[in-house]
């Protein structure tokens, strides 16, 4: 290894990490900025029908997720813009309501984040007012639920509630109430549903009870929230579904929307046809956490952080700080491992264009334009065209068979088709181009090889920078781009042997 | 281990792509004396100035107004050979053997015309095989009677001689031979056979095809094995000059033996394969690193460059030759007086410029 670049690339690890190591020590950055903290996303869209005889004034309502102990909601935004969007708090829910013309669109769209934090342990707001709801049945009803109940008298609260709710299932414990109480009971519930008489009975047992509406935090779509029954033992809010007769485990996660009776999304001056909720896991990183502070902070390093700058710019360097991550790996299968490839860069471009249409799409639509383009100039190599307007008309080849594959796309539905136009164009243009040639000149062969090569060189460069921590990382941290240009002069120096020459060497090796 | 691999390739003293780069080309190549040989006239001329010989050159076309003007350049030569002027792999170029009735008549048999090859023309001066895609001259040269010696091991076209020189020490060397697959071109790559032969001894040894090893030419089912190369000693003096007259001290030379006028220069290259390796069975970078450690008065000249690499690089087992170096020094010298004579003044002479070359994405 020749010293200057050995010392120059250890100057370059110093610079990098000891940036790194003022901001995780004195600024207090996360060390790990990049440990995914538990973060859903939950969408919501409502599809309505505004009545025409109403005007145009038009109101929806629905209930919105809210920080509470435990959760916190970083990020809320109205998608659709077609109305105004403003949100209320009510009593102990967060409304959102959306009002005025409808005349932009029938959907309203909207999108949450909400953050999980486990380190916290949540501390439980006691019930207040709402929770102790009149009890709605007669007294004859009221009596005997408090004959049914008398037996559990002696339980601990939280166990009273356990055994109260298996009655829900029909089970009501040793000694079996007499088959008159029962038969009336079944009468009551069959009056006012299975969890209106839940309710009786928890109310009579001195529970403050309150209703809950959301859902049970698991990756899906639904049209439909869950519903429970939140009860206060004393010390804690423990939730059940009305109808399984056991509490919800410590397990579940609940992601409550609306507490108390009134609907979750209601509408005036319409109609909703369809609400359609979705929830989906989310890899957050700490730096979200931090963000609010870093943008507060006076610190020079804070102040000259990739985070302060518009959003719109910040997506633009996401992607940019990608490409020396890319080039490092091109170096590495190059040199190192031995991949073939059509010119240098171009994987990489490659990779960075499949972001947009994912692996397996980009893998096909890059293969197809290649071996169309190839027979293409086969085709045109008898009319002896000059190089200038040979690769033009390539170039043209390659925008055109985008262009169809967009038009399919949309025909079809297809989003990745259309997705294409990131491709680079100059690029696969020079890539058929190459490919010609060198079937031309060192036989199919040796092109298919270059071509896998090249293909397998992008799909694992991509596949490396969709990798959303090291993605993250590189943008909490952009003094890691000193770092990869040490890599790059370590690199740079390697005279070693490439995997690949193992096998090309084959012959030559000497048994040892 | 996983090493184990590794340490075996150092072990046999195989050269790797990554060292070759590094060490060797960017260590001993300049940048600046690329041009002299990826440009084939430049080349051409260097090698006319040291004296070594190089197929004759009949005429130069630079510019397409030129081009209906290389008939009466030609005059009443029967054959000849056309190609451009920095064209890499064999691409471009046309073998005439005969002219009839206003046609030429290609070494395959096939008749084409004037038009032809007027277009031809106009193709290399576009650019179209040079590999930076930039203008380029197409060259016409006499044709080559390939000497027989490789007569039995040749399927149709010219074998060539590769010697790879580092610091004007014969390193290594292999003798490339068409076969049907590589269509008459000697080139490993499209399937040419390529044959080690033993610096020492002038004398052929293993045969490598793509990768696999061979004993005999897979279309003539001749035995590779010890042919003898005539002007052998001549030809690793022109490999040795070949280093002083461009000052790159790891190059490739491309020798062909004419019949007539033995060992001739065809081109050089600043970047030459790692191929011959496993041509001649043994590692490149043993022979560099025993080059690098021999005394230092052998560089003083090119005999004695070539003595030492004949008593180095001798295979085990065989005597190494005692070198008549009057003789080879005489050959040196006639071929430098035939060959001066041959070439136009003005086209030797004559400026040849281009623009920076760039590097392809």
């Amino acid at each position: 290894m020749k010293r200057p670049a050995l010392w120059l690339a250890v100057a370059f690890f110093l610079v990098s990490f000891s940036l790194i190591g003022y901001r995780i020590i004195r600024l207090g950055y996360p060390l790990f900025p990049t440990f995914p903290a538990k973060a859903w996303g939950l969408t919501m869209e409502i599809f309505f029908e505004p009545s025409e005889t109403n005007g145009k004034e038009m109101e929806i309502r629905a209930g919105l997720p809210q920080s509470r102990p435990g959760q916190s909601v970083i990020e809320q935004k109205d998608l659709s813009g077609s109305l105004q969007f403003n949100i209320l708090p009510e009593g102990l829910n967060q409304i959102g309501v959306w009002s005025g013309d409808p005349e932009k669109g029938k959907t309203i769209s909207y999108r949450a984040t909400v953050l999980l934090n486990p380190k916290r342990v949540a501390k439980p707001k006691p019930p207040g007012p709402e929770s102790f709801p009149a009890i709605i049945a007669e007294k004859s009803e009221q009596i005997l639920a408090r004959r049914l109940i008398e037996r559990y008298a002696s339980l601990k609260a939280h166990e009273k509630l356990k055994a109260i709710a298996t009655t829900a299932k029909g089970i009501w414990g040793e000694p079996t109430p007499n088959d008159n109480d029962l038969k009336q009971w079944s009468a009551i519930q069959r009056k006012y549903g299975g969890e209106k008489a839940l309710v009786i009975l928890l109310r009579m047992a001195g529970f403050p009870v309150r209703k809950g509406q959301g859902f049970v935090l698991a990756e899906r779509i639904a049209t439909q929230p869950d519903r429970w029954i939140s009860v206060w033992t004393g010390k804690k809010w423990e939730h059940l579904p009305p109808e399984t007769g056991s509490l919800y485990p410590e397990s579940v996660r609940l992601l409550p929307l609306m507490v108390g009776n009134g609907p979750l999304v209601s509408i005036s001056g319409g109609k909703l046809q369809e609400v359609r909720w979705s929830l989906n896991k989310e890899t957050l990183s700490q730096w979200r956490s931090h963000f609010e502070r870093i943008y507060r902070s006076g610190r020079f390093l804070d102040r000259w952080s990739l985070f302060t700058i518009p959003n719109q710019f910040q997506e633009i360097f996401r992607i940019l700080l990608l490409v020396p991550l890319g080039v490092l790996m091109i170096s590495v299968l190059r040199n190192i491992v031995g991949f073939p490839t059509f010119g240098i860069f171009m994987p990489v471009l490659v990779a960075l264009a499949f972001r947009s249409t994912g692996l397996g799409y980009g893998l096909g639509i890059f293969g197809g334009v290649v071996l169309i383009g190839y027979l293409l100039r086969r085709g045109i190599d008898r009319l002896r065209l000059l190089l200038v307007p040979r690769l033009s008309f390539l170039i043209t080849f390659v925008i055109l068979a985008f262009t169809i594959f967009a038009l399919i796309g949309s025909k079809f539905g297809v989003r990745e088709f259309m997705a294409i136009g990131l491709l680079p164009f100059v690029i696969l243009s020079m890539t058929i181009e190459r490919f010609f040639i060198l079937i031309e000149e060192s036989g199919a062969f040796q092109a298919l090889r270059t071509a896998a090569g090249s293909a397998a060189v992008a799909a694992i460069t991509y596949k490396i920078i969709q990798i959303d921590p090291l993605q993250l990382t590189f943008f909490v941290y952009p003094e890691l781009l000193f770092a990869v240009m040490g890599l790059l002069l370590l690199l740079g120096n390697y005279s070693g042997y490439r995997l690949s020459e193992i096998l090309r060497f084959k012959v030559l090796r000497v048994k040892s | 281990m996983i090493f184990r691999p590794f340490l075996s390739l150092r072990k046999a003293g195989v050269l790797g792509m990554n060292r070759r780069n590094t060490q060797y080309i960017m260590g001993y190549n300049r940048r600046s004396s690329f041009p002299l040989v990826d440009d084939k006239l430049l080349t051409k001329r260097l090698a006319l100035k040291h004296g070594i010989p190089t197929p004759s050159l009949y005429h130069v076309v630079s510019h397409h107004g030129d081009i209906a003007g290389f008939e009466r350049a030609l005059a009443d030569r029967q054959e000849f050979v056309l190609k451009p002027a920095r064209g890499g792999g064999g691409s471009g170029i046309i073998l005439i053997t005969d002219r009839r009735n206003g046609k030429f008549v290609t070494q395959s048999g096939k008749m084409i015309s004037k038009e032809e090859i007027h277009y031809h023309i106009s193709d290399i001066l576009s650019g179209i095989y040079s590999l930076e895609g930039l203008e380029d001259r197409a060259v016409i040269e006499s044709l080559i009677h390939p000497d027989q010696v490789f007569g039995k091991v040749t399927y149709e076209g010219v074998p060539d001689v590769r010697i790879i020189a580092y610091r004007g020490v014969p390193a290594m060397a292999m003798v490339r031979l068409p076969t049907r697959q590589s269509d008459g071109k000697a080139n490993l790559h499209r399937g040419a056979v390529g044959v080690g032969i033993d610096i020492g001894r002038g004398k052929t040894m293993n045969g490598v095809r793509r990768s696999g090893a061979i004993t005999h030419h897979p279309d003539t089912r001749e035995s590779l094995r010890d042919i003898a190369v005539p002007f052998w000693e001549k030809m690793l003096f022109m490999a040795a000059q070949s280093t002083d007259m461009t000052g790159l001290g790891y190059l490739g030379v491309d020798l062909v033996i004419d019949k007539n006028e033995g060992p001739l220069l065809l081109e050089l290259n600043a970047r030459p394969g790692l191929q011959i390796q496993v041509a001649n069975r043994k590692g490149l970078l043993g022979r560099l690193e025993m080059i690098d450690s021999a005394p230092k008065e052998i560089f003083v000249s090119s005999g004695k460059r070539v003595s030492w690499a004949v008593q180095n690089f001798t295979e085990p087992g065989e005597a190494a030759p005692e070198i008549a170096r009057e003789k080879v020094e005489e050959d040196m010298a006639t071929g430098n007086r035939m060959h001066v004579t041959s070439i136009p003044a003005e086209i030797v002479n004559r400026d040849i410029s281009y623009g920076p070359s760039s590097d392809g994405v």
